[in-house]
C-alpha cells in the first residue's frame, strides 16, 4: 500500500467559490483530500456536497477560487487527467435507446484501461440486466449501471455522488464490498457522499462535513470516534449547574441530579478532571456517526 | 480467527480488532506463534477499509502483543509468565470499571458490590 503521507492530494480546493444567481453553493472552501483513502463528504441537502464534486470532476467551473483534481486545474482536465478520475452520479445521464450492454461497450471505447473481466463480475455481483434499454430500467439498476461506468476504467480518484440511494440493502451492502476490492486492488481514494450514515459507516477512514456551503469538519473518522462521547454525568450532591463552561461540552440536557452531555475531547483525563471539579459521576459512551453528525455540521461554522 | 465487528457503536474499528485480538490471546485461543490472516484477507472476510487492518496490526504490533517473524508474517508473541496473568486481568479490569461507576450511580455498598460479584462468580461456575 502506497503511504497515505506522502503521495501528493489528489484533490484540492482554494478559496472554491461556486455562486448560482445570488446564492453562494461553496463559500471560499479550502481543502485537501488526503491521497488513498475513503472520504466520505457528509451535509445536509444544500450543503454542497454535489457542487464540490461536479467543480472537482470539472462539470461545473468555479466561480471564483480554484480546484486541483489529480495535479491539474479542474476546469482544464484533459484526457491524461480523465481516464484516471470516475464520476458516478447521483442520476446519471444515459444514452436512453442503448442497451445497459452496448452503453457499457461504448463508454469503454474511451478508455485504454477498461477492464473488462472487472465489467463481467460487477454485472454478476450486482446484477445489472445486460439486455435492457436503459430508458426501461428501474431507478434502482440506472444507479447500478452508472456505478460500472465510473469504476470499471479502474480510476485513481473515484467521486461517488450519492451512489446507493436507489440500492436495496443487499445490493448496498455489494457495492461497498466492490468499493473495498478496488481499494484493495488499485488503491485509490474515494470520495463518497451519502445520506446513508449507516453504509458510510462500515467504509469512510476520513470525514468531510460541510454546511451552506463551508467546511466544518476535515478530520480522521478514527480521530472523531475517540473524540466525540456522551456522558452520563450523576451528581454525587445532587447539584448540577444548568450549564457547564467546558468549551468540549457541546450539548446539554438534564437536571440538577442528572444530565447526559455530548462532548468532543481528545483529553483522555478530561472526564478525571470533570468528575473531581464538578463532583459527578461520569458513565462515558462513543458516539456513532448518526450521533455524531449534527455535532459536526453545527461546529466551527464561523470560525472556518 | 473470528472477528465481530459493529460498525454503530462508535468504537473505532481498528480498537475493536484490537481489543478481540488481545482477548483472544489472554483467553487462549490465539495461542503464541499464532499466524495473523493477511491484511488483504481480513479487509475481505470483515468487509473493512484495508487501512484500518494495517493500523490495527500495527499498534498491536509496537505493543508487543504480536511481532514479526522472518520478516512478514505476524505472529502472537510468546508472553512472559507476568505478562500472561495482566494480559487477562486487563479485559476484567475494564469491565469491572464501568460496572463500578453504574453501583455508584445506583448508591450500591460496596460490601453490597463485592457480594453480588461473589455470588455471580459461583452461580456461573
Amino acid at each position: 500500500m502506497k503511504s497515505a503521507d506522502t503521495a501528493p492530494a489528489p484533490l484540492v480546493a482554494e478559496r472554491l467559490t461556486k455562486t448560482y444567481s445570488d446564492k453562494n453553493a461553496l463559500d471560499g472552501i479550502d481543502l485537501s483530500v488526503p491521497a488513498d483513502h475513503v472520504v466520505g463528504l457528509l451535509g445536509r441537502n444544500g450543503a454542497g456536497k454535489t457542487t464540490l464534486l461536479q467543480l472537482a470532476a470539472g462539470i461545473l467551473l468555479p466561480t471564483s477560487g480554484s480546484c486541483r483534481t489529480l495535479g491539474q486545474r479542474s476546469d482544464l482536465l484533459d484526457t491524461p487527467q480523465l481516464s484516471r478520475l470516475g464520476l458516478v452520479p447521483q442520476e446519471g445521464r444515459f444514452i436512453e435507446w442503448m442497451t445497459a450492454a452496448q452503453h457499457l461497450d461504448f463508454t469503454a471505447s474511451f478508455y485504454p484501461t477498461w477492464d473488462r473481466d472487472l465489467q463481467r463480475r460487477l454485472v454478476g455481483i450486482l446484477e445489472v440486466p445486460l439486455g435492457q434499454k436503459i430508458a426501461h430500467l428501474s431507478t434502482g439498476d440506472r444507479q447500478k449501471v452508472g456505478i460500472l461506468l465510473g469504476v470499471c476504467h479502474r480510476p485513481a480518484l473515484l467521486l461517488l455522488d450519492e451512489p446507493m440511494s436507489s440500492l436495496d440493502p443487499i445490493a448496498r451492502a455489494r457495492m461497498l464490498d466492490v468499493l473495498l476490492e478496488r481499494l484493495r486492488d488499485d488503491g485509490c481514494t474515494v470520495v463518497i457522499s451519502s445520506h446513508i450514515l449507516n453504509d458510510v459507516e462500515k467504509i469512510v477512514d476520513w470525514v468531510v462535513a460541510l454546511d451552506a456551503g463551508r467546511v466544518t469538519e476535515n478530520a480522521p473518522f478514527d480521530e472523531l470516534q475517540e473524540n466525540f462521547a456522551e456522558w452520563t454525568v450523576t451528581s454525587t450532591n445532587g447539584g448540577l449547574p444548568a450549564a457547564f463552561a467546558e468549551p468540549f461540552v457541546l450539548r446539554h440536557q438534564g437536571d440538577a441530579r442528572q444530565a447526559l452531555l455530548r462532548v468532543r475531547t481528545a483529553d483522555p483525563e478530561a472526564a478525571a478532571r470533570f468528575a473531581a471539579a464538578h463532583h459527578v459521576q461520569i458513565s462515558t459512551r462513543p458516539l456513532n456517526l448518526d450521533e455524531m453528525f449534527p455535532l459536526l455540521i453545527a461546529q466551527r461554522r464561523d470560525a472556518q | 480467527m473470528l472477528l465481530v465487528i459493529d460498525h454503530h457503536n462508535g468504537v473505532p474499528a481498528y480498537r475493536q480488532i484490537m481489543d478481540q485480538i488481545k482477548l483472544q490471546i489472554a483467553a487462549g485461543v490465539l495461542p503464541a506463534g499464532t499466524e495473523m490472516v493477511s491484511t488483504r484477507s481480513l479487509s475481505a472476510e470483515l468487509s473493512l477499509n484495508p487501512m484500518t487492518i494495517s493500523k490495527a496490526y500495527g499498534l498491536l504490533e509496537r505493543e508487543g502483543v504480536l511481532e514479526r517473524r522472518r520478516g512478514q508474517t505476524l505472529v502472537v508473541r510468546a508472553l512472559a509468565a507476568g505478562e500472561q496473568q495482566s494480559s487477562k486481568l486487563e479485559p476484567l479490569r475494564q469491565h469491572l470499571a464501568s460496572a463500578a461507576v453504574l453501583a455508584r450511580q445506583l448508591g450500591i455498598s460496596r460490601e453490597q458490590a463485592l457480594k453480588l460479584f461473589r455470588e455471580t462468580l459461583s452461580s456461573s461456575q
